[in-house]
């Protein structure tokens, strides 16, 4: 059973690889029924295999190959988590392209790059050696790099698909850099064998360990479009909306993916995690600083993604990987509807014409509810005896989450504070807490053993970067609640514009893609 | 060089330089067509601003001035030929319209076996923007035009931003090209991108607009007669320019003056002034002086003979129309010629009143097939009650009319049969779940919540997303009803009693329903005899995740569903007091008549009735059999629909077409307006059991009962119009979508709330998406411009041209093709006022 719970798992992606190269006999729709079909069963396999997993255990299949080189397939509870949600989306998106691309010239193409891709990624979720890992991860790039140029004619596409191009080719070669220091350190590129010598210790510190972390997680930051190179995730909406829900809920999250995977080996090389929680935190507040600028859905989603997964890989440096993994799982779901359903934001419009019961907000809501939720904290920090050197993790992670529910209440209690409002608001933020902390623990419940516990609290980088997410968070936080609508002051009116611009990151590098490749072509082809 | 530059002195020197830039930007902005955002997305004419000059001038001047297409690729006629829809004496006949182009049938086929040649047309004027473009090789993005088109996009989508942003535009409060400046002197994107001293540039222009215009122009040396077309194409290089437009337009009916759109010129023109002060090289100074010494040189003319390979195209369209218009009339000759013109004598069992729109057509015919004794009748769907209708909870509402009238009656929507409690308490729910939703969505998108939201509330999307797929429930609430309790939103309706709302009068007070009731019945040539049961029925779509969904409602209802207007027409025609009131002026609804306000789904073609409850105990009967004959016509529709919908199984056509009603990747949920060709006015005898495929906007007139021609006025100045608004958005949708159509519906990136971008930037696109016309092999859209029949005397006609030269500007100009439809079945055709010709059937 421990070897078939993998082949069990292998025929998902079998299965859509398959329907994705068959030949297309009857009509378009035809074939999309039956990738239809192949979606709905590779599902049904993951979800099988994922139960099995959960009842006898994680399995793992004998190696194909030698020497720790070559392909094998490995199913704990992180992969099967990740195949359902990414054999769920897959099914989702292709069921969805059948009438969203009706019509369109290139449907069948869509639909077999479509399979592939899903293909790809559930093997690279699957893999059990860094080698068919590597594999899967180029193989998910390139196919969905043809999705991306699903409209080969349009300027602003091909340019965008460069952009993607650099920073897959950087991420393979960082990953590629990192299997063979790797290998050359441990012998072996089985994933499971890797990570129980790192479990077993006695190399923290190597600096080929350390290097080859460092390249781990700049691999994830590439797919995971951090900063500087975010700009390609930002300009792919040239695609139609399915390939979006699909990038932005079951592949961008690849980079976290990894990182959980071997995390047991960048526990050995905590610098390496240290820069993770840095540029994601970072990109977690530039992402949704500039997302409240952008007017396009599209666009204001994307920048919501590069936020989020930014914000993953924050708790992925600060040690705590099952949080890291219900982000992916809830951003994932969330994200796919968000952009699903983006032709909706007109009817939402149309709901929200009411005005507010008037007047401008009352000043004393942030002080009411910031006194609240500051008080909380200090009381249960203070029951559990925690402090930033001692939790870090804990300590940032729950401030975000109080400065959330902090915004919460204070929309919650809008502009007549009263006992009953403000009571409303402290009912909905305490419920919100308690689905917060029941989901966590349920997760981490879930996962033991398949994602490392945490990390070791060492020196005083955490500290640091701790109390730093306290502090910008909250400064953002007071921000938006207090001065955004009434920032017309010149400073305010320049950062606005710095913003909106996404400080000039993505012009930058579109002006490199433009020096590296001067030529686009020149036909504009907006009709498929 | 437009006929209105034209028509003006070119060597005027001597007047005040001001004056004549400020007419000429004037005279430009006028060729704009506005464009209404998609929450009430109606029709317009894209053509709006060349109506003054022939079809074939617009032509020229488009591929003149602006570089654009407006007519279908010459192989679209060629297949047209070979199909054997564009025949020999069409082409004959065609020519013969054109006898300055000089060709005869041969040389026309050959030119038709010969592809266009690519060439540009000689220039008029070249914007920065297209010197730059050429230097390129057309790779605009070195040539930095695309750059520009994104940036100016992306200012107006945040300064016209309708709730998009939780950040909006600081400087959103100052007029446009104020708060352009205010952004552009601190924005450093453009000098990111390499063109250099942009700021300083814009800091050196004039605060003022059209001063800054006219210094613009000036250092760009733009040679005098070539003024007004620059200004024109540096409009048409932007969709905005559209919506500015629509900003004017709404500004001018409340009586506002706007400039907003001159301010969009001068950013546009700043834009163009950057980038050439930034070019110092020898290449782009020489290709630029060149330029102006051509812009300097115009062609004067826009006789078809100076634009031999346009002239063709001309040619080949009008002989595509012919073929189409030789059948209608031959089939209109012989459905007309044998039926009774007779005027109604006899009373109807049932009446039921349509919007005139095209797809009442085919509904009506399916209803008149599922019972044959029922009168149908054709008016536009806003059944002359030009209303604003504010929904519960809301301060001011949309503008249920069509767009070229103002609202002259406010009605609030009102639960029906509830006491001031319950109606407090309804308003207090709906009010407090709105402020809930706002404050969970305030957590979801603001910058640092978004993160715990996403951890707490995410994974409850998996069961939505299930459901939303599986098509059992919307991706969100329907606006309409969002906020109301299931059994709440089933009572809601129109209250007629006069009340206030801030200060605003609602309701009819007085005799201002007789007036109106006497005004509509009169216009509907609804006089009697009156049947027991009368419907009045609006349309409305139901589509799921459509940006364009308000775009299938009812044109003539602001881009709303007609539910209002029926229901606020039938409750006035009810009631006692104005009956009484019509009685007086020679109107007598008979006691056991009742009019019903119903809603014809367009999407799915069920008809939804209202205020059942009312109706009189004696017509129950009557009713239940009317709901019978209803759900069969509905059937009957579905089934001819289905074609086109490529519904194979004749059996499952009901639920097929109803799943296409709440399925959230339907791209092509109805096919709306598509085919649209033909206007008729006349009584519904001349049609009845004609099949025009839901091609006809068909609406009833009888001309013996309107002496004076008021109704004839009415016609033709507002549903013909409007019907001709509809016709040429789908002609433009059509033939050049990239210029005239929103582009491909899965790129669609809804902007500012307001309208759509093509993928992930550029500019706001207007006009129909691609699938609107086209099903992926062929367009289900011909490009025909409207055919007009009025069943009225020709004199009237002429008249009424004379006194409205808006309307005979679109008659005598190619834009509309207006017929007489005579006693007997004579069919003529309106040259230009006083001069009809026979019409060919074949």
């Amino acid at each position: 059973m421990i070897t078939l719970l993998p082949c069990l798992a292998a025929l998902a992606p079998l299965t859509l690889c398959l329907a994705g190269i068959l030949p297309c006999r009857g009509s378009a729709r035809d074939f999309v029924r039956h990738a239809i079909v192949a979606a709905a069963a590779s599902l049904a396999f993951v979800v099988v295999a994922g139960l099995a997993c959960a009842l006898v255990g994680p399995g793992r299949s004998p190696l194909l190959g030698g020497a720790g080189l070559g392909l094998s397939l490995q199913v704990d509870t992180l992969s099967a988590i990740l195949c359902v949600l990414v054999g769920f989306i897959g099914l989702v998106v292709v069921k969805y392209s059948l009438n969203y691309l009706d019509g369109d010239p290139g449907q069948v193409r869509f639909t077999r790059w479509l399979l592939l891709t899903l293909a790809s990624v559930l093997t690279l979720l699957i893999s059990g050696n860094l080698v068919l890992l590597l594999a899967a991860w180029i193989a998910t790039s390139v196919s969905l790099g043809r999705l991306l140029l699903f409209y080969a004619t349009r300027p602003a596409a091909i340019r965008a698909s460069r952009k993607k191009f650099v920073a897959s080719r950087l991420g393979d070669g960082c990953l590629a850099m990192a299997a063979v220091l790797l290998y050359l350190h441990f012998g072996t590129l089985e994933i499971a064998d890797l990570a129980a010598q790192a479990r077993a210790g006695g190399d923290i510190g190597a600096p080929a360990i350390t290097m080859a972390a460092l390249l781990i997680v700049a691999t994830a930051m590439l797919k995971s479009a951090q900063l500087p190179l975010h700009g390609w995730l930002i300009e792919v909406m040239e695609t139609p909306t399915p390939v979006s829900a699909l990038l932005h809920a079951g592949i961008i999250n690849a980079g976290g993916f990894l990182v959980l995977r071997l995390g047991d080996i960048l526990l050995l090389a905590t610098p390496a995690l240290d820069v993770l929680a840095v540029v994601g935190g970072v990109t977690a507040l530039f992402g949704s600083l500039v997302m409240l600028t952008q007017t396009s859905v599209k666009v204001q989603l994307a920048y919501s993604t590069v936020a989020q997964m930014g914000f993953m890989l924050l708790q992925c440096g600060l040690g705590a990987f099952s949080a890291a993994l219900l982000h992916i799982v809830a951003h994932s779901l969330y994200k796919a509807h968000a952009f699903l359903s983006s032709g909706s934001i007109i009817d939402l419009a149309r709901a929200s014409w009411t005005p507010s019961p008037g007047g401008q907000p009352h000043p004393a809501r942030l002080i009411l509810a910031l006194a609240g939720v500051v008080g909380l904290t200090l009381l249960i920090g203070w029951g559990l005896g925690m402090t930033l050197r001692s939790n870090p993790a804990q300590i940032a992670l729950g401030s975000v989450l109080l400065m959330g529910l902090v915004h919460l209440m204070a929309n919650a209690i809008d502009e007549r504070p009263n006992a009953f409002v403000v009571a409303r608001g402290i009912v909905t933020a305490a419920g919100v807490a308690a689905l917060y902390f029941a989901l966590q623990a349920a997760t981490a419940w879930l996962v033991a053993g398949s994602v490392p516990v945490g990390r070791p609290v060492d020196g005083t980088a955490p500290m640091l970067i701790a109390a730093l997410v306290v502090i910008s968070f909250a400064a953002v936080t007071l921000f938006q609640n207090q001065m955004m609508r009434r920032a017309d002051a010149p400073f305010w009116i320049a950062a606005y514009v710095h913003l909106r611009n996404g400080l000039y990151l993505n012009t930058l590098a579109n002006r490199l893609v433009l020096t590296l490749w001067p030529r686009t072509s020149n036909t504009l082809s907006t009709n498929p | 060089m437009t006929n209105a530059a034209l028509a003006r002195p070119v060597d005027a020197t001597d007047v005040d330089t001001d004056v004549t830039l400020e007419a000429r930007i004037a005279a430009a902005c006028a060729r704009v067509a506005p464009l209404w955002p998609l929450k009430h997305f109606v029709a317009v004419n894209p053509f709006l601003g060349f109506t003054g000059q022939s079809f074939a001038a617009t032509a020229a001047t488009f591929e003149r001035v602006v570089r654009t297409r407006i007519l279908m690729p010459r192989a679209f006629y060629r297949q047209a030929l070979e199909q054997g829809r564009i025949d020999d004496a069409a082409l004959k006949q065609a020519l013969q319209l054109h006898p300055e182009t000089g060709l005869d049938l041969d040389r026309l086929k050959q030119a038709l076996h010969a592809n266009a040649p690519s060439g540009a047309p000689p220039a008029v004027v070249a914007t920065v923007a297209e010197v730059l473009d050429r230097l390129a090789e057309g790779d605009r993005y070195v040539s930095l035009v695309a750059f520009m088109i994104d940036e100016i996009s992306a200012f107006c989508a945040s300064y016209f931003d309708e709730g998009q942003a939780n950040w909006p535009n600081p400087a959103r409060k100052l007029k446009l090209y104020a708060a352009w400046r205010t952004l552009a002197m601190v924005d450093r994107n453009p000098e990111v991108m390499g063109i250099k001293g942009f700021r300083k540039a814009v800091a050196a222009l004039p605060t003022d607009p059209v001063k800054a215009i006219g210094v613009i122009v000036e250092r760009l040396g733009i040679p005098d007669r070539a003024v007004e077309d620059y200004l024109v194409r540096a409009l048409f290089d932007l969709g905005w320019s559209a919506y500015a437009r629509y900003v004017g337009w709404s500004a001018e009916l409340d009586g506002r003056r706007d400039d907003t759109l001159v301010d969009l010129l001068a950013i546009r023109l700043a834009w163009g002034f950057a980038l050439f002060e930034a070019r110092t090289d020898a290449a782009f100074k020489t290709a630029w002086a060149l330029a102006m010494e051509e812009a300097a040189k115009l062609p004067v003319d826009h006789r078809l003979d100076e634009t031999p390979e346009l002239a063709v195209d001309i040619v080949l369209q009008d002989a595509y129309e012919i073929v189409f218009r030789r059948n209608l009339v031959a089939r209109l000759v012989a459905s007309a010629g044998g039926a009774a013109m007779a005027g109604r004598t006899a009373r109807p069992q049932v009446q039921a009143a349509f919007c005139i729109d095209v797809r009442s057509e085919i509904f009506r015919r399916a209803l008149e097939t599922a019972c044959p004794e029922a009168e149908t009748i054709g008016f536009a769907g806003f059944f002359g009650f030009p209303i604003e209708y504010v929904p519960i909870g809301h301060l001011r509402g949309g503008a249920q009319c069509p767009v070229l009238l103002k609202p002259a009656f406010i009605v609030c929507e009102a639960v029906k049969g509830a006491n001031d409690v319950e109606e407090a308490e309804v308003l207090g729910l709906r009010l407090l779940r709105r402020r809930v939703a706002k404050a969970w969505k305030s957590f979801k998108v603001s910058a640092v919540s978004s993160f715990s939201f996403v951890e707490t509330a995410g994974l409850g999307f998996a069961a939505k997303i299930a459901t939303d797929s599986a098509g059992v429930t919307r991706p969100v609430p329907s606006p309409v009803v969002d906020g109301l309790d299931p059994d709440i939103a089933a009572r809601v309706g129109p209250r007629l009693a006069p009340g206030k709302l801030e200060q605003r009068a609602t309701g009819f007070a007085g005799s201002q329903a007789v007036d109106m009731a006497e005004a509509v019945l009169k216009a509907m040539s609804l006089t009697g005899p009156f049947a027991r049961l009368v419907l009045l029925a609006g349309h409305g779509s139901t589509t799921v995740n459509n940006p364009h969904a308000s775009g299938l409602d009812c044109g003539a209802c602001g881009g709303h569903t007609g539910e209002a207007n029926a229901r606020v027409a039938a409750a006035i025609l009810n009631d006692a007091w104005v009956r009484e009131g019509l009685r007086t002026r020679g109107i007598d609804i008979p006691s056991d008549c009742w009019f019903l306000g119903a809603l014809h789904d367009t999407t799915t073609d069920d008809v939804k009735l209202f205020d059942e409850e009312d109706v009189p105990a004696a017509l129950a009967a009557d009713l239940a059999r009317l709901k019978t004959r209803l759900a069969d016509a509905a059937h009957l529709a579905r089934l001819e629909r289905r074609a086109l919908f490529g519904i194979k199984d004749a059996s499952g056509v009901d639920a097929a077409i109803k799943a296409r009603s709440h399925d959230w990747s339907q791209v092509r949920p109805e096919w709306g307006l598509a085919g649209n060709a033909a206007f008729i006015a006349a009584p519904r005898s001349l049609t009845r059991g004609l099949d025009l495929s839901g091609r006809a906007f068909l609406h009833s007139y009888t001309h013996e009962q309107d002496r004076d021609h008021r109704v004839l006025e009415l016609i033709m100045t507002a549903p013909m119009v409007v019907a001709s608004w509809i016709n040429l958005q789908y002609y433009g949708s059509t033939v050049n979508n990239a210029a005239f159509g929103s582009g491909n519906k899965a790129l669609h990136n809804i902007v500012g709330q307001l309208g759509v971008l093509e993928g992930n930037a550029g500019d706001l696109r207007v006009g129909l998406p691609w699938q609107s016309v086209h099903d992926g092999s062929r367009f289900v859209h011909e490009p025909v411009r409207l055919n007009v029949f009025i069943a009225a005397p020709e004199a009237a006609m002429d008249d009424i041209l004379r006194r409205h030269g808006g309307v005979c500007d679109l008659v005598t100009n190619g834009w509309v093709m207006l017929h007489s439809l005579g006693d007997g079945g004579a069919i003529r055709r309106c040259v230009r006022p006083g001069v009809w010709v026979a019409a060919s059937g074949a």
